[in-house]
């Protein structure tokens, strides 16, 4: 009987809660686009300023326009997965699947489009399907999280080798496929309005998710979902479908990078996406999307990418021997998260 | 502990006393093995086109260890295959030179012959581990260097700019093509410039982003490009050909991928490729696997070989746009079988285009 009694208790707290919840989801789509916390964002913004500043005394070059565009262009791709990425952090789930599920929707696409080893081209259902490809696996993703309530951490483990052997299945044993359309392969460098096409898509891909946050439903679901998910579910959420929503999206950015990344080198390869999880989770930690879900957004992870981008190529630019260059790398990481997390410190949750 | 230790050594034992015996193994207790580093690379999928070749020559099953880029992966499937109790013939391709002894080392508790591929410590030699350890072969770098300098050098007339990309950084193989091209550089070519040696881990997609650094970086300074394998120059080329510099660049590379020598054929760029080398993955595989097999049946007895058969090092060839088209037979779909075909009937050091050159270590030119 008590226990009873417990639970309804406990429920009218939660109403309680709830209604706190969707006051403050209203209150965001009130907003404008900037972020919530646009003063962490401005520090970040300084402090990359700044490294711009020092890399450009140091080499001249590093602020050519050329250089701008080359970072751009390589930014572009990390930016793309960081969004889905940072879709799933905000849910406090993770997504570890990106690099398997950029080499299947990679290599399904240039397999489909003009290249050296098959007479085909499909040309935009070579898109279709290889995105298609991406969703249907954050899709699978997403259900097997959901509905099984198994760990995402887990399941995208899993994804990320389901992918990287589709990828390895579609490569077989033949010849390396590298496209013979040279139009299409130079189609991420090539310069709308002086900027990288490959940069553009980006900025849509990044302008998307920002709204999709901050004006949907689904966006405030998965803020809700990472606040408390308990009590988003008491609320009437869907949030299994809201959580399936979020990978499947995820895995559609991830099959769109991998195509990106294929056009950007102009051949495949089911490892075309290596090394590219150890740029995005720290570039959206980095930018504060906290881990445990709930805090954070597409503006931090964005200013996360550049910083490691842009650490990276002023590096190089400075002609820093490649010996040094890891250790150098992760001391300017540090000092700039210090110096960037300093002035909030207050307000920092304890770091575990 | 003490458990495995006994079984360990009983085994050993076991081991030993099969070898003492010294009867060949029946053919139904064989079992050939080809541990490659990864199944995406197509030097590594070469190599498993050579095993596969070569156990349907001898009738002896096959078995693939896909290590997945990780010496972990790679030493806990070979030991689960050396578990079956079948006496093992294993060609490795090793992810890291460490990682050598430990396989060795179980291959010779199980009774198995193993042969080595590209990468052991230098110091770490057959003759001193036993029959079992059968050889360790590789193609030398520092000529596959040599090859690229002299290409590039000739191209640019002696005097010029290069850029270098490199494999991963602590790869012997890397580190001696590099060497080797450093060195006849400066002995041949003192005019042309080394600009940077940019480590870009054998990934086309980092040689990529690096080649585009290195463009902001030089711009047109750059008049050369030395890769240490194929796929990183695949990823350089394209960096170059989206700043709309490729035909006014040189490159220069080590292993001739189909794509390399479709390149070639097209004159892509301002026939930008000007050099390359000539090796096939299925030539070591089969070349490594043989020489196991043949110590297996006793037909040869490895501590009675001179050492430069168990530290071997073998033929490379020096392509340029002139000679290419003589190794386009070596990409015919049965080329492997045919291969294995002179193999089989030649020995393993004396199969063309991949012949016993001399002993290793391979010994780096001074800097």
């Amino acid at each position: 009987m008590s226990s009873s009694a417990g639970g309804t208790d406990d429920r009218g707290r939660d109403r309680g809660k709830v209604l706190s919840t969707a006051k403050a989801s209203q209150a965001i789509g009130k907003r404008s686009l900037l972020p919530r916390d646009w003063k962490g964002p401005s520090t970040w913004i300084a402090a990359i300023a700044f490294i711009i500043i020092v890399f450009s005394i140091i080499n001249p070059r590093f602020a050519s326009v050329e250089n701008l565009r080359n970072v751009l262009e390589q930014a572009s791709v990390p930016l793309i997965i960081v969004i889905g990425t940072t879709l799933v952090i905000l849910m406090g789930s993770i997504d570890l699947s990106a690099q398997g599920v950029m080499g299947a929707a990679g290599m399904a696409w240039i397999l489909l489009s003009p290249n050296s080893r098959e007479a085909i081209d499909l040309g935009i259902w070579a898109w279709v399907i290889a995105l298609g490809l991406g969703l249907s696996l954050g899709l699978l993703t997403g259900v097997i999280y959901a509905q099984l309530k198994v760990p995402s951490f887990v399941v995208t483990l899993g994804t990320w080798y389901v992918g990287l052997g589709l990828g390895t299945l579609l490569y077989g044993d033949g010849l390396l496929p590298s496209l013979t359309n040279q139009h299409l392969a130079s189609w991420p460098t090539r310069l709308t309005l002086g900027l990288p096409n490959a940069f553009w898509l980006a900025v849509v891909v990044v302008v998307g998710g920002g709204l999709l946050i901050q004006y949907t439903h689904l966006g405030r679901g998965i803020l809700a979902v990472g606040n408390n998910e308990s009590i988003a579910r008491s609320s009437g959420m869907p949030v299994n479908r809201i959580k399936v929503s979020a990978f499947a999206l995820a895995g559609l950015l991830s099959g769109l990078a991998g195509i990106l990344a294929t056009m950007q080198i102009g051949s495949g390869s089911p490892d075309i996406g290596s090394g590219q999880l150890f740029t995005v989770i720290p570039a959206a930690v980095i930018g504060g999307t906290a881990l445990s879900g709930g805090e954070g957004g597409v503006v931090r992870s964005t200013l996360g990418v550049f910083l490691l981008i842009i650490l990276n190529n002023g590096l190089i630019l400075s002609g820093v021997d490649p010996n040094y260059q890891s250790g150098v790398f992760g001391a300017l990481l540090v000092i700039a998260i210090v110096a960037v997390a300093w002035p909030q410190r207050d307000r920092l949750k304890v770091a575990k | 502990m003490a458990i495995a230790l006994t079984a360990l050594t009983l085994a050993g034992y076991l081991g030993a006393s099969a070898r003492a015996t010294a009867s060949p193994a029946p053919k139904s207790d064989l079992v050939m093995v080809a541990s490659v580093i990864n199944t995406t690379n197509p030097y590594m999928i070469s190599n498993i086109e050579g095993a596969e070749a070569l156990s349907k020559k001898l009738g002896i099953p096959l078995k693939i260890v896909d290590s997945n880029g990780s010496s972990q992966t790679e030493i806990s499937k070979i030991d689960a295959i050396l578990a079956s109790g079948k006496t093992v013939i294993m060609f490795v391709n090793t992810v890291a030179s460490s990682d050598a002894p430990t396989i060795v080392n179980d291959v010779q508790t199980a009774g198995g012959y193993v042969t080595i591929w590209w990468n052991k410590p230098d110091d770490y030699e057959p003759w001193d581990i036993g029959d079992n350890f059968v050889a360790f072969q590789k193609i030398p770098g520092v000529e596959s260097g040599r090859c690229g300098a002299d290409a590039i050098g000739a191209a640019l007339l002696g005097k010029g700019n290069v850029v270098i990309l490199g494999g991963v950084q602590d790869s012997t193989t890397s580190q001696t093509r590099l060497a080797g091209f450093q060195a006849e550089m400066k002995a041949k070519y003192p005019n042309i410039k080394i600009l940077e040696v940019r480590p870009s881990n054998w990934d086309p997609q980092l040689a990529n982003r690096n080649a585009k650094d290195m463009i902001a970086k030089y711009g047109s300074q750059i008049n050369a490009v030395y890769s240490a394998d194929d796929a990183m120059q695949i990823g350089a080329m394209q960096a170059f050909e989206d700043a709309g510099l490729l035909d006014k660049v040189k490159f220069a590379s080590d292993g001739l991928y189909p794509k390399t020598l479709a390149d070639i054929q097209s004159g892509r760029g301002d026939h930008a490729i000007v050099g390359e080398t000539f090796h096939r993955g299925y030539m070591a595989s089969s070349v490594g696997l043989y020489t196991a097999y043949l110590a297996a049946e006793d037909q040869i007895t490895p501590s009675q070989l001179p050492h430069e058969k168990r530290d071997s090092l073998f033929q490379l060839s020096c392509v340029t746009p002139d000679n290419y088209k003589q190794y386009l037979k070596y990409d015919d779909p049965n080329a492997a079988a045919q291969f294995v075909d002179s193999l089989v009937k030649d020995g393993p050091w004396n199969t063309p285009p991949m012949t016993l050159i001399g002993g290793g270590p391979e010994k780096l030119p001074s800097p």
